[in-house]
């Protein structure tokens, strides 16, 4: 217990820092999130426009739609706010720089990503929050205590998995050299967590439920939610997949950490 | 820099050349990069085919606006295969030049900074054209039972996605050109990309946007970018008129955003304050 107060502490400490660094640069920081939201109302603006033209998506409606987008975006937000550093970590490992990491008596993963506080994520959040509740509204789902309960379960657990496979792209870099651009191909993921898994075949659900989960960011943990009828037993175990998840992406990170010997300078 | 030095290259084609080359030669370093690309490009492929069967299964008449599911995955696949090549991160480019102060080198040299970048671009796009679009375009053809007509509209394309490519680059050189003006080259460059990408229809087939839409979008050079070319390749009926009409278009949009672009690069220069240079 005095462990977690310690690295809470630590990790308070740390985070202000940067947040107080960025704050600095103001304009910055609006541009930054203008831009997280536009990417956002022209992805809306692109559902808008198919649902012009089509009534469903796989039998999803448009507003249904619109709460898978709400929720991912939501359950993107940690990775995009708190995991920000993964995205510099073969940057910092194939210059040298992370033995700098190495030399602090605390935990090397967790000192590494408290570094880095990403604000313009808080844009990505806000937009998310808007269009689920409006999403909600519209698909008319009964606003109980119960049902707060389970997004918060269920948006929790969306959450590690994509921390988890951005984990595992940001660690490639431990044990081969220069893989800078994976993990850009591997954000585009984020993308396709939008859309209901059932668009797929048999082979194609399989890859996107156990090899590359995407489809628990958004698909199995609103079904809680939007189709409580056809909820489905990965639905139930998605927090507890989600966990392990994180952890052996943890464990490969710090594998990888075991690996690494400097440059050599 | 004395002027006859200036003269001698802005005359000098080989100076260009020597650029396009050692660019060309860059871009086939990266070898494992492009392996990856081509796995992040394959993902996208497989979920756009199931998404658009999808929801083309939701209607009943096979064709919607004038387009069949073959049409909007062939126009798709061929607009990420555009993306591809075309792209190439000048607003990053210079953003980063203008942050570090390595952009003072490339403003010393005697040759425009914009002919510089537009030659370096021009070599790492011919080489991704080779490599990208073209084997893509020849899967499709495979795939789909050459339903690419293989005649006059290849050349139509050609010219086409040049030009296509001069607006992108003038436009790339205007956005990167407000990066002298804040340090946010991370928000810039995003709304730029969603921005083009979407307004030019490679996200959504223009064909689909609803008429108030897409007159706004069509008095916009964007469209000029992906829209232009890809109607022209895949369509062997339009008119030779109409074509001209549209090449014209084009060709319109390359000179106004190529001044547009001088006018403000000329504007901005003297905001230039590298690390208190």
């Amino acid at each position: 217990m005095a462990k977690i107060t310690f690295y809470l502490k630590i990790y308070v400490k740390i985070l202000g820092q940067d947040i107080k660094s960025r704050m600095s640069y103001r304009s910055d920081f609006i541009i930054s999130m203008v831009g997280m939201i536009l990417t956002n109302v022209a992805e809306i603006m692109a559902f808008y426009i198919m649902f012009q033209n089509f009534n469903s998506v796989c039998g999803w409606s448009y507003y249904e739609m619109l709460f898978l987008y709400g929720f991912s975006l939501i359950a993107l937000t940690p990775m995009q706010c708190l995991f920000e550093n993964n995205w510099n970590l073969s940057m910092y490992v194939r210059r040298g720089d992370f033995i700098k990491y190495c030399f602090r008596p605390i935990n090397i993963f967790f000192y590494y990503i408290s570094e880095i506080f990403d604000i313009k994520g808080l844009g990505q959040l806000g937009m998310g929050i808007l269009t689920l509740i409006y999403s909600w509204n519209k698909l008319g789902i009964p606003l109980t205590f119960l049902s707060m309960i389970k997004l918060i379960v269920a948006l929790f657990a969306a959450s590690l998995f994509f921390i988890a496979i951005m984990n595992f792209a940001a660690a490639s870099c431990f044990y081969l050299i220069n893989t800078g651009f994976l993990i850009g191909t591997v954000n585009k993921f984020r993308d396709y967590a939008k859309y209901p898994v059932t668009i797929f075949n048999k082979g194609f659900r399989f890859l996107f439920t156990f090899i590359i989960p995407i489809a628990f960011i958004a698909y199995y943990p609103s079904l809680l939610l939007v189709r409580p009828a056809e909820v489905a037993v990965l639905t139930w175990i998605s927090p507890i997949y989600g966990i392990l998840f994180f952890y052996i992406s943890y464990r490969f990170w710090m594998h990888g950490v075991s690996k690494y010997s400097g440059t050599g300078s | 820099m004395n002027e006859q030095a200036k003269t001698f290259h802005a005359f000098n084609p080989k100076a260009y050349l020597t650029l396009m080359k050692s660019s060309v030669l860059e871009s086939m370093q990266y070898r494992m990069s492009v392996l990856v690309m081509l796995f992040g490009n394959m993902m996208y492929l497989i979920i756009i085919y199931n998404l658009w069967k999808a929801i083309y299964a939701s209607v009943d008449t096979p064709t919607v606006n004038g387009m069949t599911f073959a049409d909007t995955m062939i126009y798709l696949v061929l607009a990420s295969a555009q993306f591809s090549f075309m792209e190439a991160y000048l607003v990053w480019e210079m953003g980063r030049g203008i942050q570090n102060g390595d952009i003072v080198i490339q403003l010393i040299k005697p040759m425009s900074y914009e002919s510089f970048q537009l030659f370096l671009i021009a070599g790492g796009n011919l080489f991704n054209f080779v490599v990208t679009f073209i084997p893509t375009f020849f899967i499709v053809q495979i795939v789909t039972d050459w339903a690419i007509p293989m005649g006059i509209n290849l050349l139509y394309y050609l010219v086409a996605v040049i030009l296509g490519s001069l607006i992108n680059f003038a436009v790339d050189y205007f956005v990167g050109t407000i990066c002298l003006y804040t340090h946010s080259v991370w928000g810039i460059n995003i709304m730029k990309q969603i921005l083009v990408t979407f307004l030019s229809g490679a996200t959504v087939p223009l064909a689909f946007f609803p008429e108030t839409l897409h007159k706004i979008v069509m008095f916009l050079p964007f469209h000029a970018i992906y829209n232009t070319p890809l109607t022209l390749l895949i369509h062997n009926d339009i008119p030779t008129c109409e074509v001209g009409r549209m090449l014209l278009n084009q060709l319109i949009w390359v000179i106004v955003m190529i001044i547009i672009g001088k006018i403000f690069w000329k504007l901005s220069e003297r905001v230039i304050t590298v690390n208190g240079g």
